[in-house]
């Protein structure tokens, strides 16, 4: 028998049997959905996350006061025995050579007001730097003038949907904005941004960061944002850094330096970690379709018992036999697994249609072992039956009703 | 109903390894389901113990105004701050008993050669009560005025360990941020709390805190309320004095530890529910196992309905003896299923002692009451198409 004709053959076995054919290729099919779901879901999820890093930029380092051995993570509260200072951005802007730019960040909320409207506000305290390590797009007007560090006159720049609850969608610049008890001009708008992690820019109003730490009342500074020439620089910046920074803490290391790659590998491992997890979980019920698969089989081997004793009758090896059933479980999880792959596919386009913020598509791999894994299941849970139907004796097979 | 049952057990044990199978297939899926449901109630148990050992008519004020839920004033500063003479307003509530005004940094700790980088936490001598911490050694911080501070400092555990070892502490000097504290005691072992080693930290007076970092801030307020008077009404107390003393700005975020549990425990809900729904994946594709199985066998047979129907027996018996025997399996599939979650969990125990795992009574009643009805919904197809037979065609079959 050519392989053609045993995959003939087996094909017209499960015509035979539409319905129990198809019902046991449906669980498969469930399974192998499932599993391509929660894997593209889990996939879209990590590319959203590392891109959002990358738009970061991949040379940037973060500098945060205070320091605790126990915990390694960014450190949950922002003060320290010493502030980092804008005398410290400075000296590490003159020091390290690596430094293309740095921006101090000063964050915290204040009541803004633009004549009767107001609300509160996350008030962000930089430089012109800022523009350029955090790639802000400007909508209209322009970012905060370059300048120098401990000066800065009293202007701002605001989030797009600031502008639209502040000023209803008028032209805002050249406007008053009262943050707490002072007066900011608008000088510019920042283009709309959308969803970001970490900071939301929409929401947000920047101002010359020595007239944020009066308007807090703040000596030291919430963040350093460090951007070196290259990737590849990043390693001896951060050794620079510090070395600077110890200098001006009276040698004490009361800081943090974080860089995009520690934060990106975290993330990354723990939402791989957490995709293999569900995906395991799900993965559960192709057992359980293999489970049906070896039962049908068994019924089919059963039922067709003369038809087996009729082809070791007619000269046909065990091996042929084992072979014959074999195929017949394989086409039907193969074919569960096609049909599941299918919906797979389907559903994550339904789901890019209705988020096209989060795009996700079955990842190659996951297609590929998919494939893989339904054949092996068709073969693995085929093995029994076929060797029950290969062990029958010809002419009692043959006797039997 | 006990003869179907009787008929129904007979057909299922004519056909062992079949029917075996069949039920394997409930079993793999509801030791799934019991398993992963076990892991995240016992999560969500351990979890909320970790929050009630600080008590639980707990209330905190933290600075910046967060309207979702979210860690509030976790990000810089306000406007106008949180200060000591804030706290002390509080004591005066109605319905307060206690206040803790914190500020906390994080400094290096020394003691002659050796120091260590922890938190510090500014507080006042309430923290015992308010925290249920309990002293190990010597005492806390004295009570007075929460306005002076004092060069006193009592050690963490794990920081205390690690400065002295087993020499004795109290009243040696530790160096905090470079000034002198005397150590006046030391704090009993308490544990992490979500991670952080809450034992490997320094106390000392809230006053000293803040001119240690240099702020004239607090990062928020504790407050112990009465038990017997309701959070809502002290916190709406707590919100007006605040708001009084702040020229009518909301610029803080008051939260009772009741609400931050209810967050809590409907976040870890939502995530054990997802997680055993993706589990019962497979126990839909046990139910088509079944399915698939009964069709097999009202096929096979045939001839036996015609009988039962030549010799009276109605659609409806018909109908539910096949019913009855697709539940038999289910529910045994479900059993045994139950069994194997609950011995796999006892298993995963054994080689990982520290996992949290609790089956709830009602996920055990859910099971069985699930595979019931996995067994009657799949049975329903197969157990009309034997109804539907003619008994005279289904008498003439082979």
């Amino acid at each position: 028998m050519s392989f053609r004709d045993l995959l003939a053959y087996s094909a017209g076995a499960l015509r035979g049997h539409r319905l129990r054919a198809g019902l046991s290729l449906l669980g498969v099919a469930i399974g192998i959905a499932s599993v391509v779901l929660l894997t593209s879901l889990g996939e879209g999820a990590r590319t959203y996350v590392t891109g959002e890093f990358a738009s970061l930029g991949s040379n940037l380092l973060i500098v945060t006061p205070g320091k605790t051995e126990t915990t390694g993570m960014a450190p949950l509260v922002s003060v320290a025995p010493h502030d980092l200072t804008l005398g410290d951005v400075e000296a590490i802007a003159r020091r390290v050579r690596q430094v293309r730019r740095v921006a101090p960040l000063s964050f915290g909320a204040a009541p803004a007001a633009v004549g009767a409207r107001r609300r509160d506000i996350t008030v962000a305290g930089t430089t012109a730097e800022f523009q350029g390590v955090r790639h802000v797009h400007i909508g209209v007007g322009r970012y905060l003038p370059a300048g120098d560090l401990e000066r800065g006159g009293p202007v701002c720049v605001i989030g797009a949907k600031i502008q639209q609850e502040l000023f209803a969608g008028e032209n805002p610049l050249g406007e008053i904005v009262r943050l707490g008890d002072e007066r900011f001009r608008v000088v510019g708008v920042m283009a709309p941004r959308g969803l970001s992690i970490g900071l939301d820019l929409d929401e947000m109003v920047h101002i010359p960061v020595v007239r944020a730490l009066k308007l807090f009342n703040r000596a030291g500074l919430f963040r350093l944002l460090i951007e070196v020439g290259s990737h590849e620089e990043i390693p001896a910046a951060k050794k620079a850094v510090i070395e600077v920074l110890r200098a001006r803490h009276e040698g004490q290391e009361d800081f943090t330096i974080l860089t995009q790659d520690s934060v990106l590998s975290t993330f990354g491992r723990i939402l791989a970690l957490l995709t293999a997890a569900l995906a395991g979980i799900a993965a559960i019920s192709l057992t359980v379709a293999g489970v049906g698969i070896m039962n049908v089989m068994l019924v089919s081997v059963s039922e067709r018992t003369r038809e087996i004793g009729l082809l070791k009758a007619l000269g046909v090896t065990k091996r042929q036999v084992v072979a014959v059933f074999l195929v017949e479980a394989a086409i039907l999880s193969a074919a569960g697994g096609a049909a599941g792959l299918v919906v797979a596919f389907a559903a994550t386009r339904t789901f890019t249609a209705v988020y096209p913020g989060f795009p996700i598509e079955p990842p190659t791999w996951a297609v590929a072992a998919a494939a893989v894994v339904s054949v092996s299941v068709g073969l693995l849970f085929g093995t029994l039956p076929a060797r029950h139907a290969a062990r029958l004796e010809p002419v009692a097979a043959l006797a039997r009703r | 109903m006990r003869d179907f049952l009787w008929l129904a057990w007979g057909s299922i044990a004519a056909h062992r390894l079949r029917s075996a199978l069949t039920m394997l297939g409930i079993v793999i899926g509801i030791a799934s389901v019991i398993l992963l449901t076990s892991l995240g109630e016992g999560t969500r148990l351990a979890i909320l113990s970790e929050f009630t050992q600080f008590g639980t008519n707990l209330m905190a004020v933290r600075r910046g105004r967060i309207q979702t839920t979210g860690v509030p004033g976790a990000l810089g500063a306000t406007v106008r701050k949180l200060t000591i003479e804030d706290a002390e307003a509080l004591r005066r509530v109605e319905g307060v008993e206690d206040v803790v005004p914190i500020a906390t940094g994080t400094a290096r700790v020394e003691a002659g050669e050796r120091g260590r980088g922890v938190v510090v936490y500014g507080v006042t001598s309430e923290v015992p009560r308010v925290w249920r911490f309990e002293v190990g050694q010597g005492r806390f911080l004295p009570s007075g005025d929460p306005r002076r501070g004092a060069p006193l400092a009592v050690l963490g555990p794990t920081l205390k360990r690690e400065l002295f070892g087993q020499a004795n502490a109290l009243g040696e000097h530790v160096r905090i941020g470079g000034r002198r504290f005397l150590v006046i005691g030391v704090m009993a072992p308490k544990g992490q709390f979500l991670g952080l080693d809450i034992d490997d930290s320094a106390y000392v007076p809230v006053a000293s805190a803040q001119s240690l970092f240099n702020a004239d801030e607090l990062q928020g307020i504790d407050i112990l309320f009465s038990a017997g008077v309701p959070a809502a009404a002290v916190k709406k107390r707590v919100r007006r004095a605040l708001i009084l003393r702040h020229e009518g700005q909301e610029d803080f975020t008051v939260f009772t530890q009741t609400e931050m549990l209810d967050v809590l425990n409907r976040v870890l809900g939502v995530v054990t529910l997802a997680v055993g729904g993706i589990g019962a994946i497979s126990l839909l594709v046990g139910a088509i196992g079944i399915l698939t199985m009964m069709w097999i066998s009202v096929g096979e047979r045939t001839a036996e309905i015609g009988l039962v129907r030549a010799i009276g027996a109605s659609r409806a018996q018909v109908v539910r003896l096949f019913l009855v025997e697709a539940a038999l399996l289910s529910l045994a599939g479900g059993t045994v299923g139950l069994l194997a979650g609950i011995g796999a969990g006892w298993l995963l125990r054994l080689a990982v002692p520290a996992l949290p795992l609790r089956t709830a009574p009602e996920f055990i009643a859910a099971a069985l009451a699930v595979s019931l009805a996995v067994g009657l919904s799949a049975g329903v197809l197969p157990a009309r198409r034997a109804a539907a037979l003619d008994p005279v065609e289904a008498l003439r079959a082979d």
